[in-house]
């Protein structure tokens, strides 16, 4: 306590502290002009000559065949549910991971720890299932490996 | 003579540049305002500096450092070192004409290049760099970076999807594939660091790697978390260079594959935004290791900045070295290293560190 009975604030140096979400949010204006004003200073640098040919997708220099928007064989959507799990968790642990040191020295290692292994060891027998049921692999399309096979 | 490395860190006790800005300047009085103009001033500086950083490392250390490991003379015509070369690809890069392919999926494709470029830039806003210039320093501080350098996966996969283009489709298909599968041992090893720490303030995190470790003779080793935890640096290491898409995890863009991946239509102005926010993110990259690992702008006798400086570019010959001398993986072997090798190695030592530090703790 203040043993002067004097208020604090004419104690401590006023120091300014200003909201960090300003600061970042004027970076993000930077972030944003930056790139804009390079494209600014493009638009009045090149030339423009349109003409039929050049803009052909490139594809190596062949003709470019059919259009890129078909269904196409996403080879780890499995991956991508898991990562969603995954990225979940560590929303969780971070808070855990800011506490856990002073949480050891208030209720001891016992309860700061094993919920936390619990639940980090629920997470890694779900990927060991998720690992053996070939979640976690690239998935072969049929037709590559049949052309695998036809090749020998 | 006693060499510390603690000299120059920067603690909480400096508060940010924008704070020490308003208080110099006066700029208190105005309120929300008057931060808001200091904190642009701020911005522009680190904007500056990082594109200052990124016109060295693209156009002219890149090249250089590739033909040093190739055994081949690079860039040495254009003034000293070569190194006008910047100012001439700059212009020759800009006043290229821009041509738009057939069938582009016309706002995501235009949006895409600033996507790519802005985020990475704004990652910088935490980043202590040293003598004191810091933007930001919000308590959740680790946590925002990570989120903010996970942003350039979307401009990928928008670059990927509107450009019409099977390679930049499959391009960007892949830098998903390997952005879900190392992002999370990359947050979870950080994480580990956080243990130590218990905050995930920037400036905390520089400030707690001032105390000494062990001394070694007349020098003090400092308790930067790469001496700290070496398991946990090279796994962070590792998993950023699948996260900025380098050697040998540079399949997004594997030239003598898929042409050059999501950023083969791109000319002109946008090719060199998408260019520069791969190099920006690199930088990103080096710079939350240095700040998380690295004791941040410690070291002695040069002012922080310069030792700030020194890691990320050491860090950026590292990808560098890591582009000429290993080769590249599969796609199906980098799903199983990310998966069945860094996941897993990231959560021992999460689990293992959580045991250390609760027994000394404790």
């Amino acid at each position: 306590m203040n043993p002067y009975m004097v208020p604090i604030q004419s104690l401590t140096v006023q120091r300014h502290m200003s909201n960090p979400w300003i600061a970042i949010g004027a970076l993000a204006v930077v972030a944003v002009a930056i790139p804009m004003s390079m494209m600014v200073a493009s638009r009045l640098l090149r030339p423009s000559v349109p003409e039929q040919g050049k803009r052909a997708v490139y594809e190596s220099g062949e003709v470019p065949t059919g259009d890129t928007r078909i269904r196409f064989n996403i080879q780890y959507y499995m991956v991508a549910l898991l990562f969603v799990v995954f990225d979940i968790e560590t929303v969780l642990i971070f808070p855990w991971t800011v506490i856990y040191r002073d949480a050891v020295g208030e209720v001891g290692l016992a309860r700061a720890l094993l919920p936390m292994l619990a639940f980090v060891g629920i997470l890694v027998v779900a990927l060991a299932w998720a690992w053996r049921n070939g979640a976690v692999r690239w998935i072969r399309s049929p037709r590559a490996t049949k052309q695998r096979v036809d090749r020998q | 003579m006693q060499a510390t490395a603690t000299g120059n860190a920067t603690g909480n006790a400096t508060g940010t540049t924008v704070d020490m800005l308003v208080d110099v300047a006066g700029l208190g009085a105005y309120g929300p305002g008057g931060e808001a103009v200091a904190a642009l001033a701020v911005a522009a500086v680190i904007g500056t500096l990082m594109l200052t950083n990124t016109a060295l490392a693209g156009p002219w250390a890149k090249r250089k450092i590739t033909a040093a490991f190739t055994d081949r003379i690079a860039v040495n015509r254009v003034g000293p070192f070569g190194l006008l070369i910047i100012v001439a690809d700059a212009v020759r890069l800009l006043s290229k004409e821009l041509i738009v392919p057939e069938g582009v999926d016309r706002p995501a494709w235009d949006l895409a290049p600033l996507v790519i470029a802005s985020s990475a830039l704004l990652g910088f806003a935490v980043i202590p760099f040293g003598s004191g210039l810091q933007l930001a320093d919000p308590e959740t501080g680790l946590a925002y970076v990570f989120a903010v350098a996970s942003i350039a996966s979307l401009g990928l996969i928008m670059a990927g999807y509107a450009s019409n283009n099977k390679y930049s489709f499959m391009g960007g298909l892949r830098a998903i594939a390997q952005n879900l599968a190392y992002e999370i041992p990359l947050v979870i090893t950080g994480a580990s660091v956080v243990l130590f720490t218990g905050s995930l303030q920037m400036s905390e995190i520089v400030a707690a790697q001032t105390a000494p470790l062990f001394e070694l003779g007349p020098v003090a080793i400092p308790s930067w978390y790469a001496f700290v935890n070496p398991f946990a640096f090279v796994l962070f290491l590792v998993a950023n260079m699948a996260e900025i898409g380098r050697n040998p995890f540079d399949i997004p863009e594997a030239p003598t594959e898929i042409v050059a991946g999501y950023q083969t239509e791109y000319s002109s102005v946008y090719f060199v935004l998408v260019y520069l926010g791969e190099f920006i993110h690199i930088f990103l990259g080096g710079a939350i290791i240095t700040t998380v690992f690295l004791g941040g702008p410690a070291g002695p006798v040069l002012p922080g900045i310069v030792w700030f400086m020194v890691k990320i570019w050491g860090i950026f010959l590292l990808t560098q070295w890591a582009r000429s001398a290993i080769p590249r993986v599969r796609i199906d072997q980098l799903i199983s290293i990310g998966w069945k090798g860094m996941l897993v190695l990231s959560f021992a030592n999460l689990v293992l560190t959580a045991v250390i530090v609760g027994v000394i703790a404790g």
